[in-house]
């Protein structure tokens, strides 16, 4: 993940030093400045794309919309709107901050339309958002229908009017400006939150990433920057086309995006420049141009689906075959510091009353109820399909139990989502190690801590004190808990390129640095050899020692009889023993339940 | 000793990064029903999926069926070659009619021989003929099962691979189940069943193996293994400690 | 009126060719694919091609657009679906776009900016007229409704009657299953790309004599298409067809009503609206659309 950014930071100074050779240097010729203009306006929307579908993997083809709504509003603040004594910079400014702000709320409207969908689902949805504001534009006769607006003032900077040239540098501080507030996002807690969410948002939620609330996030900033561009464009062009602001906008916005590289700015940039460029001097090419951008833009998302800018990126460190760190790893104590301590612990962290699920016919989960002490190792044991991870699911939040109830430190979290239970010091891993395969292992477990953190969006997207503390607080957590895991050989490593038993490692590690009171762990033993069981099993007992509520599915008995207080069995959905161990593995309803009977 | 129709010599193989299986052995003969058990996680649809060469992937060791190197055979070859799964959770085709689902199990066979090859398992399940244009997705769990190893029967398999068929029925209906597995036995055809309820499988089973770990930690006789205590200790655990299983150390990676 | 639904029923078949295409293409590669529209355009065109250039008649250009139609879309499918969908659906979904700038301006390269007549199945180059109970009717619109419903009867009876057909159908709906009884997956995808395609080059041949090929025109019919298939149900063939019908029918009577402009709105309105009420369109089940 960090990767990206460091694209970022090695290619903007070039961009902005390019970009200045090229004003100074070139400010005789008109068209080539009108061309550089042009790129710059089109870098603002691809910019806010680029942070959408390449950090937090929500398609839009709406963006052209938002360009128009700024559009249209500064034009029709300044055509019609003003009373007659507003100097012309105050208009200008005016249609620029509504222009700006309108568009942003109808991109926190598609971001909130957006959540219902996926994939295609929601490229279509946005694109549906994209048509029905093109064809308001097109058709209202407020907004001057198909001649569209006319006559609109040149932009206005106090006395100045920002023309030709002055044009030229204005614009390319809007990219400058949309550029630091991109970059602050992503250096902030909100980039990890969407990096997150892009790699399995489900993992995000569960370890507290309010996911709506990032995504809808995003929505408005790209809208807002889209809508800020388009108020420029307008006042810069001096009319509006209803055609020029119609979906073929949006779709030319993904393929810069697309073949400039998805994800941070610098590739939005070298994109809008590449389409704005190859438009202006390609002309005689006249149907040849989108031909080509379609054949580049299936290659590119085929063969390098980072863009121009992923050929900047050093190839990520590889680390030969699977790496293996359990011959690296020595054997550690388990002693991350504990998170500040509750006022009171509750007697009972976590209780299940009466919980029934069922999907479609069958029956997951019947009637299951039990109680667990502070301080207490249970484990959940069961033949396949007994519904254990069913109830986990149900216990975290993800999906809704269908009866009963599930009470957290006394909460009745029954119907919350699940980053709201994960607030609550409830830490999970699943069964098949959901981590995030495009950051680190440092980057994972600092993922873990940002729940105890809690820098606002705003504070990220102005790079405010508060934003900058908070993501090293999660860092210095993060190093601490990998530590204690010994972890540290592993520490820079991608989560993608784990060897199995380091994977559940991490996962165990990014749900510690939340300082959870109360864990749920799915499977922690399968796939490890001996050495990695002895390990989880020495680090199960040191978190039980330390106090904290412990919950495992396992099959693995051997494990499940050394490190458990109480075990509960699981079948066909309900409850069949629950008590001591030994008393369990020798009730002759469990060992029918496991081996079966002589008679079925 | 009759010849051996599949033979599975030192196989590792598992999913991504992952290694499930750990050097591996067994084998199944003309004519027997060889029984897979173990606990969960051990490896056993992985096995399976190994052989069928389907979503698994193999590392190092060898497979054959009748003499044939299945490593090199992808999962259409493999059921040409006579190698059929049931596979866990039946995977039918849930929006077509029994009927289709029945036939298309015969897609590997010659046209002309469906017809006849359908009527005789209608015969044999007759439970299936009553509800031959119902949608697969509207039958019963038992029901499902019948037309899942009815539809495999379709392809005149040398060799049936039957994955879990007791999962989630009802006690009669599993007894049923069995019957028909040693129908088939009789009949000459040769089933590798994996299965977790152990007593029932040693019941039938001529020979089996139990895994642990992505390898084998018993074998023996049916009869033998039903009255050995350590097929308990393998899926209950226990004070005892078994021997190591050999796969806990194994070279694989 | 009357006359507004029959001119809705015409551009209407043209919706639900497309809306069923869509369908078959989501069924096999589980993505919806943009260019579905700009390939009916192709179809069309090339039927245009096969009459003018090689002088043959309009039946010969029916079948050779056809044909090479189901070319396309194997060629299609093996090389933009196949390798995107190794990245992910979101680059699937990508190349399609991608694709839709490749044929749009592919057509006005080989074929001229311009859209061209197609002779009509009647012979010749006007249509007949005739009027039936006050509705004046073009022989073109009957020919088009008419092929429109034996394509859709053939189609049926390969999905529904051959092995292959349902062989195809296994393979969409349990890849693994498929397998394990020895169907060939990939190779079932690609061919059920490749009937996609040649429906939608059989469309715009239909089609073609009467609302010209070429031009912008594609765009707009893959967007009416989908919304069809989005209202009519995007995993119910019927839904899609009928949904396709419904969108031109409720076009024409939007611009007989309202004038040319305001119809288009209101379509694309229809489709967000169903989006968010229901999702899964009213012929189609209620599957997880959030999946």
């Amino acid at each position: 993940m960090r990767d990206r950014l460091r694209a970022d930071a090695r290619l903007l100074p070039f961009i902005a030093a390019a970009v200045a050779v090229f004003g100074v240097l070139l400010r005789g010729d008109a068209n080539l400045m009108q061309a550089a203009t042009f790129a710059a306006i089109d870098s603002v929307p691809a910019i806010g794309l680029s942070l959408l579908l390449g950090n937090v993997a929500q398609i839009s083809l709406g963006q052209a919309g938002f360009f128009g709504i700024g559009a249209y509003t500064l034009g029709l603040l300044t055509t019609l709107g003003e009373p007659p004594g507003m100097p012309p910079w105050l208009a200008f400014a005016l249609g620029t901050g509504a222009g700006t702000l309108l568009a942003a709320a109808f991109g926190l409207l598609l971001g909130v339309i957006a959540l219902r969908f996926r994939g295609h689902y929601l490229a279509m949805a946005t694109l549906a958002f994209g048509l029905i504001a093109a064809g308001v534009f097109r058709e209202s006769p407020q907004l001057g229908g198909a001649g569209g607006i006319q006559n609109i003032p040149f932009p206005q900077l106090g006395p100045l009017t920002i023309a030709g040239g002055a044009a030229f540098w204005y614009a390319w501080a809007m990219v400058a400006l949309a550029a630091w507030l991109a970059t602050n996002l992503l250096r902030g807690q909100s980039g990890w939150a969407f990096e997150a969410i892009r790699n399995d948002e489900l993992a995000a939620e569960a370890i507290g990433v309010p996911t709506r609330r990032y995504k809808i996030a995003a929505f408005t900033f790209a809208g807002g920057l889209a809508g800020f561009a388009g108020s420029f464009y307008s006042a810069y062009l001096g009319t509006i086309d209803p055609s020029a602001v119609g979906v073929s906008l949006s779709i030319d916005f993904l393929l810069m995006v697309v073949l400039g590289g998805a994800g941070g700015v610098a590739g939005a940039i070298m994109g809008a420049t590449l389409i704005g460029v190859a438009n202006v001097y390609g002309h005689e090419l006249e149907n040849w141009r989108p031909v080509i951008y379609g054949v580049l833009v299936i290659v590119v998302v085929v063969f390098f689906p980072n863009g121009l800018a992923g050929l900047v990126r050093r190839p990520r460190r590889r680390t030969g075959a699977r790496v293996n760190g359990a011959a690296a790893l020595a054997r550690t104590q388990l002693s991350a510091p504990s998170a500040p301590a509750q006022a009171a612990e509750p007697a009972c962290w976590l209780a299940v009353e009466n919980v029934s699920k069922t999907f479609g016919g069958l029956v997951a989960v019947d009637g299951v109820s039990f109680a667990l002490r502070s301080g207490t190792l249970s484990s959940l044991i069961g033949p396949n399909g007994a519904g254990k991870t069913t109830l986990f699911n149900a216990v975290c939040g993800i999906g809704k139990v269908d009866a009963g109830r599930v009470l957290v430190a006394g909460r009745d979290v029954t119907a919350w989502r699940p980053h709201r239970i994960a607030g609550l010091r409830v830490g999970r891993s699943f069964q098949n190690a959901r981590l995030f395969g495009d950051m680190t292992v440092l980057e994972n477990v600092a993922a873990g801590a940002f729940v105890l953190e809690g820098a606002t969006i705003g504070a990220d997207l102005f790079g405010l004190p508060a934003s900058r503390r908070c993501v090293r607080a999660a860092r210095e957590r993060a190093a601490a808990v990998v530590a204690s895991l010994g972890l540290e050989p592993l520490a820079g490593i991608c989560a993608k390129d784990l060897a199995f038993g380091d994977r559940r490692r991490v996962e165990l590690a990014r749900a510690l640095a939340a300082g959870p009171r109360l864990l749920l762990l799915d499977e922690p033993a399968a796939g490890l050899n001996a050495a990695e069981r002895a390990r989880l099993r020495d680090d199960l007992l040191a978190l039980r020692a330390r106090g904290l509520t412990l919950l495992l599915i396992e099959h693995d008995m051997r494990l499940v009889m050394e490190v458990s207080d109480r075990v509960m069995v699981l079948d066909f959905g309900r409850l069949i023993a629950d008590g001591a161990p030994q008393a369990v593995r020798e009730d002759p309803r469990v060992v029918a339940a496991y081996l079966g009977t002589a008679s079925a | 000793m009759n010849a051996a129709l599949l033979s599975v010599r030192t196989l590792c193989a598992g999913y991504g990064g992952l290694a499930v299986l750990r050097d591996i052995s067994l084998e199944v003969r003309e004519g027997e029903l060889v029984a897979v058990l173990g606990p969960n996680g051990a490896g056993k649809s992985t096995l399976l999926r190994a052989i069928s060469r389907v979503e698994a992937t193999i590392a190092s060791g060898t497979l054959t069926f009748e003499g044939r190197d299945l490593k090199r055979l992808g999962p259409e070859a493999v059921v040409r070659a006579g190698l059929v799964q049931v596979p866990e959770g039946r995977e039918l085709f849930s929006e077509l009619t029994v009927d289709d689902n029945l036939r298309l199990g015969g897609f590997v066979r010659p046209a002309a021989e469906r017809d006849a090859r359908a009527a005789e398992l209608y015969e044999r399940f007759p439970a299936l003929a009553a509800r031959r244009s119902a949608t697969a997705f509207s039958l019963s769990g038992g029901e499902q099962q019948m037309l899942a190893i009815a539809r495999a029967l379709m392809a005149r398999p040398k060799l049936l691979l039957l994955d879990e068929p007791s999962t989630g029925l009802a006690p009669q209906i599993v007894t049923r189940i069995f019957e028909i597995v040693a129908d088939l036995r009789a009949g000459g055809t040769a089933v590798l069943l994996v299965e977790q309820n152990a007593h029932l499988a040693l019941q039938y089973a001529d020979r089996a193996y139990v895994v642990e770990n992505g390898s084998v930690a018993l074998q023996g006789t049916g009869a033998a293994l039903a009255q050995d205590e350590r097929v308990r200790t393998i899926y209950l655990g226990g004070a005892v400690a078994l021997r190591q299983s050999q796969g806990d150390n194994a070279p694989c990676q | 009126m009357l006359q507004l639904i029959v001119a809705g029923l015409t551009v209407g078949s043209g919706y639900a060719l497309v809306a069923l295409g869509i369908h078959i293409i989501l069924r096999a590669t589980r993505i919806v694919n943009f260019a579905q529209g700009e390939f009916v355009i192709a179809g069309g065109l090339l039927a245009y091609s096969i009459t003018t250039w090689l002088h043959a008649s309009i039946w010969v250009a029916l079948a050779g657009a056809t044909t090479i139609g189901f070319g396309l879309g194997l060629a299609f499918e093996r090389f933009v679906l196949r390798p995107a969908a190794r990245v992910g659906e979101t680059a699937e979904t990508i190349a399609t776009i991608g694709t839709v700038y490749v044929l749009l301006y592919g057509h006005a390269l080989i074929w001229g900016s311009l859209p061209q007549p197609l002779p009509f199945f009647s012979g010749g180059e006007r249509d007949r007229l005739f009027t039936l109970g006050g509705v004046e009717l073009g022989a073109q619109q009957l020919w088009a409704l008419a092929l429109l419903v034996v394509a859709l009867a053939v189609l049926r009876l390969f999905f529904d009657r051959t092995t292959y057909g349902k062989a195809i159908r296994a393979a969409a709906n349990n890849p693994l299953g498929a397998r394990l009884v020895g169907i060939d997956v990939d190779r079932a995808r690609a061919v059920s790309v490749g009937i996609a395609i040649a429906l939608a080059a059989f469309g715009g041949t239909l089609i073609g004599p009467i609302t010209l090929v070429g031009g912008a025109g594609g765009v707009a019919i893959s967007i009416k298409g989908f919304v069809g298939a989005i209202v009519g149900g995007l995993d119910s063939p019927l839904g899609c067809t009928l949904g396709g019908l419904f969108v031109g029918v409720l076009e024409k009577l939007l611009e007989g009503r309202y004038g040319y402009g305001i119809a288009e709105p209101i379509v694309y309105s229809l489709l967000l609206v169903t989006l968010l009420v229901r999702p899964a369109g009213f012929f189609g089940s209620r599957r997880a659309v959030r999946d």
